[in-house]
């Protein structure tokens, strides 16, 4: 690089520099018009507006995304795996599942609520935690009710109530007579996330039960029963896809559901009405739904598609090995549900006075 | 032995064309996604999981999956060397020695050593997941909060020390790290810190938005300024190959790095990034020359190196002896097993023998491609660094962009990454070190958290440190021990100068 001509190395550079700017400038205005592609070469769903049909049925004709707002390996995650396995026997376009975990699960839903209303993207997962409980602690940036229509409810999340295999607990009862000799020391349970589901039924039993529990959130279902596996907490609670895994490898003992009757997956669970503890919640709900705006018909085909995959076989199987329940409900019935289930949960906050610290 | 027969069945699976080719498109695959910023190995698996249920055999499915998951690794550590461009939190500390190699036109070594120590360290992993990967998954059970909390701590010191010379500005950047981790949610009550009323920061800022910030853009802006000033900063381009000089230096580290990395790996959450920077601690203090370290100290590249690459070894073990995903690439793997209807956990090994041992035997042949598929590029890589600055600037500001962008389609990113450009700048400027900030920005949550749920567990005691749990009262000793004997040579130093 050393030259004796300095006037040259300089206008040499001046060009090189100015072509450059040039060359990158001209590429950010290309690139910029363009939509942003992901970098393998699986095309990316684009989110152009599609006009609204104007004849009363409707099909997707490009590939259609199920944004699932939490991260990959969660109970939410799973099940819209096992959809998107069942999926390409009854449409034809494909789909792909995408994880938008962040901000407690508002991101993902804030992604489908601001985007279009076109029917090219579902989400997975309306009717949990943050649909249900969270906007009755605090506001937040998506309306429940008026930024998102229900399509089909898929399946019922109950909590279970689960102590590591090693422990003296071999009941609820065990528990609350424990911490009932032990007032000075809180019943630690560990729980997916603050203010979610599992949360809501710790602080519910410890209420109802008249004894102290202390619930410990983690970052989600996985890390939470880790937790539990390895002792670090007394109890913990959990969605059965997240526990039933580790009670078949004996690592995990499940003392209770939270359900007002037993879990169709788990018959010999008992609940925790059952075991003198009155207090139940619906868990978290797992359904489907699409942004505000977004056409009768689109809502039609999918609950219609959505039904056909509850009955699959290859379905069925999937969600028994994921012990996940099916639990149907098409869009009508899922919008009562979700007003119904919103005001129970409404109840528990009141009589619990739970508050985000 | 049993284990042995396993291993036999294992390679049979591995070395079917099928899966051989398999392992060579996803370890291709991950390597392209290491290379390039934003997109990261965890999304491309979820991106290519239907296609997964279209393969049949679950053992090819996981292969395919691995290869990715590994080669990301081999790829991160090529943009960190040659343009400072962590992709991912284990390589921010390759950059720091790598990028200093690559500037003294050693780029060829830097990486060369990179992709020896990382297949030594690869095969040793899958060795130890072999050998002792059950008894390694109980190990990793007994890390509860007071253990995460005590060895992110001692972590959190190690970053200090990657501070180079002084250890104040070191603590200063590691403490802008720590405040820019505080932007997002809070993870016990969910309250919003900091977002500046948007949405997307409810998240947090992204690693890969700061790390290009800082490293990348940063760099740039600094040396637009200096090219301005009439000096044009130029990688040289040497010898390619490591010498026999280098290796003597290395081979050590890599072995060190790579049990290391290995055993920190096994935790679920940090064990990559804690791995390699435990990995430049441990040379640092054990080399025999090191004020090189921060300099272009090839030490520095092999250990940690090998470190994050055994710990993308064992990171599988959780999965596979206990069902337990420890990151999410691993998750993504978790989800791929269980919806074809594979518990993966301890009956794993007896119930799908070929799935365990199939996948077990394949990281090792899939270390070997990636070997054979890296070293003849270093020559290819090394090129780029012929292209002058101001093409290479422009352009990598293009792709970081962009890259950038592709993490979550919101324009806010873009605005955080010219913020850290910003900062990565002015840190550049005022001669501070900026390896301590990412490395804070990543270990900050999970201090945090650990901190939070121990003393949630203990209803409020800081006994929980250290009655009854040893692991976590070692780590605290060595935290200790580690501060005292800084102190104590800075009394010392100080009473030289004096004398």
């Amino acid at each position: 690089m050393v030259s004796t001509n300095l006037r040259g190395i300089l206008s040499m550079r001046r060009i090189r520099t100015w072509a450059a700017l040039v060359l990158s400038a001209v590429l950010l205005t290309a690139c910029g018009g363009a939509k942003p592609e992901a970098k393998p070469a699986t095309p990316a769903p684009t989110q152009t507006q599609a006009p609204a049909p104007a004849e009363k049925t409707w099909e997707p004709t490009k590939q259609v995304t199920l944004m699932v707002p939490y991260s990959a390996g969660g109970s939410t995650d799973l099940l819209a795996r096992a959809i998107e396995k069942v999926w390409p026997k009854y449409v034809k376009q494909g789909l792909v599942v995408v994880n938008k975990s962040g901000a407690g699960g508002f991101e993902g839903r804030e992604s489908v609520v601001r985007g279009a209303a076109d029917g090219y993207t579902l989400m997975m997962g309306y009717g949990s935690g943050e649909d249900l409980v969270v906007p009755q602690l605090r506001t937040t940036n998506v309306d429940v009710f008026k930024d998102l229509l229900p399509v089909a409810r898929m399946s019922v999340h109950s909590v279970l109530v689960a102590v590591p295999a090693a422990s003296e607990f071999k009941s609820l009862k065990d528990v609350v007579d424990w911490a009932k000799k032990n007032p000075e020391k809180p019943v630690t349970a560990a729980v997916a996330t603050a203010a979610g589901a599992q949360d809501i039924v710790m602080r519910g039993i410890g209420k109802v039960a008249g004894i102290k529990v202390t619930p410990v959130p983690h970052q989600g279902g996985s890390q939470a029963i880790t937790a539990l596996v390895g002792a670090q907490t007394m109890i913990g609670g959990g969605h059965p896809a997240e526990v039933m895994p580790h009670v078949k490898s004996g690592r995990l003992r499940v003392i209770g559901v939270a359900l007002p009757e037993r879990d169709p997956s788990l018959p010999d669970v008992q609940t925790l009405k059952e075991q003198g503890v009155n207090f139940s919640t619906w868990g978290s709900v797992k359904g489907i739904a699409v942004a505000k705006g977004t056409a009768p018909e689109v809502i039609k085909y999918y609950e219609e598609i959505m039904k056909k995959i509850a009955e699959d076989a290859d379905f069925k199987k999937a969600m028994g090995d994921l012990y996940q329940p099916i639990m149907y409900q098409n869009a009508k019935d899922f919008g009562a549900f979700m007003t119904q289930a919103y005001g129970d949960y409404t109840k528990i906050i009141k009589d619990l006075d739970i508050k985000l610290q | 032995m049993e284990i042995l027969n396993g291993l036999i069945e294992g390679l049979g699976v591995a070395v079917a064309p099928t899966n051989l080719l398999f392992a060579f498109v996803g370890a291709l695959l991950g390597t392209a996604v290491g290379v390039l910023p934003g997109l990261g190995p965890a999304a491309t698996i979820s991106l290519l999981l239907p296609m997964i249920y279209k393969i049949g055999s679950p053992a090819t499915a996981v292969i395919f999956l691995a290869g990715i998951y590994y080669g990301a690794m081999y790829g991160g550590s090529t943009t960190s060397i040659l343009l400072n461009l962590p992709g991912e939190a284990a390589s921010v500390v390759t950059s720091l020695d790598g990028y200093k190699m690559a500037l003294k036109g050693r780029a060829g070594a830097a990486l060369g050593i990179a992709a020896i120590g990382s297949f030594i360290a690869g095969t040793i992993g899958v060795l130890g997941l072999t050998f002792v990967a059950p008894p390694l998954a109980e190990f990793a059970l007994k890390f509860g909060p007071p253990e995460y909390f005590s060895l992110t701590l001692v972590g959190l010191l190690l970053a200090v020390f990657l501070s180079g010379s002084s250890i104040v500005k070191g603590m200063i950047t590691l403490s802008l790290g720590l405040l820019f981790a505080a932007v997002g949610l809070d993870p016990v009550t969910g309250n919003v810190r900091f977002t500046l009323g948007t949405t997307h920061l409810q998240s947090g800022f992204d690693f890969v938005t700061l790390a290009m910030g800082i490293f990348g853009l940063g760099e740039i802006f600094y040396n637009l300024e200096q090219s301005e000033a009439g000096q044009i900063v130029t990688t040289k381009v040497g010898r390619l190959w490591p010498t026999m000089q280098d290796w003597a230096e290395s081979k050590w580290a890599i072995v060190r790095g790579s049990v290391l990395g290995f055993v920190v790996g096994v935790l679920p959450g940090g064990g990559a990034v804690l791995s390699s920077l435990a990995s430049y601690g441990l040379e640092k203090r054990l080399s025999k020359k090191p004020e090189e370290f921060g300099e272009g100290a090839i030490a520095g590249v092999a250990g940690p190196e090998s470190a994050n690459n055994a710990a993308s070894s064992a990171s599988f073990i959780p999965l596979m002896t206990l069902g337990i995903p420890a990151n999410a690439s691993i998750a993504m793997i978790y989800a791929a097993l269980l919806i074809q209807g594979i518990q993966p956990g301890p009956f794993l090994i007896t119930e799908h023998p070929d799935v365990f041992w199939g996948v077990t035997a394949s990281m090792y042949i899939g270390n070997a491609m990636l070997l054979a598929l890296n070293l003849p590029l270093v020559g290819l890589w090394v090129q780029l660094l012929r292209v002058p600055f101001s093409i290479l600037g422009p352009v990598v500001v293009l792709f970081t962009t962009v890259g950038v962008f592709s993490i979550a389609n919101n324009v806010t990113d873009i605005f955080s990454l010219l913020f850290f450009g910003v900062v990565g700048y002015l840190l550049k400027k005022f001669k501070f070190e900026v390896g301590p900030l990412p490395m804070a920005f990543v270990l900050a949550p999970m201090i945090e958290n650990a901190l939070r749920q121990s003393l949630l567990i203990s209803n409020g005691s800081l006994s929980i440190f250290v009655v009854d749990r040893p692991i976590s009262a070692t780590l605290l000793g060595i935290f200790a021990v580690m501060v005292l004997s800084q102190v104590v040579k800075f009394f010392r130093t100080r009473a030289r100068t004096a004398k």
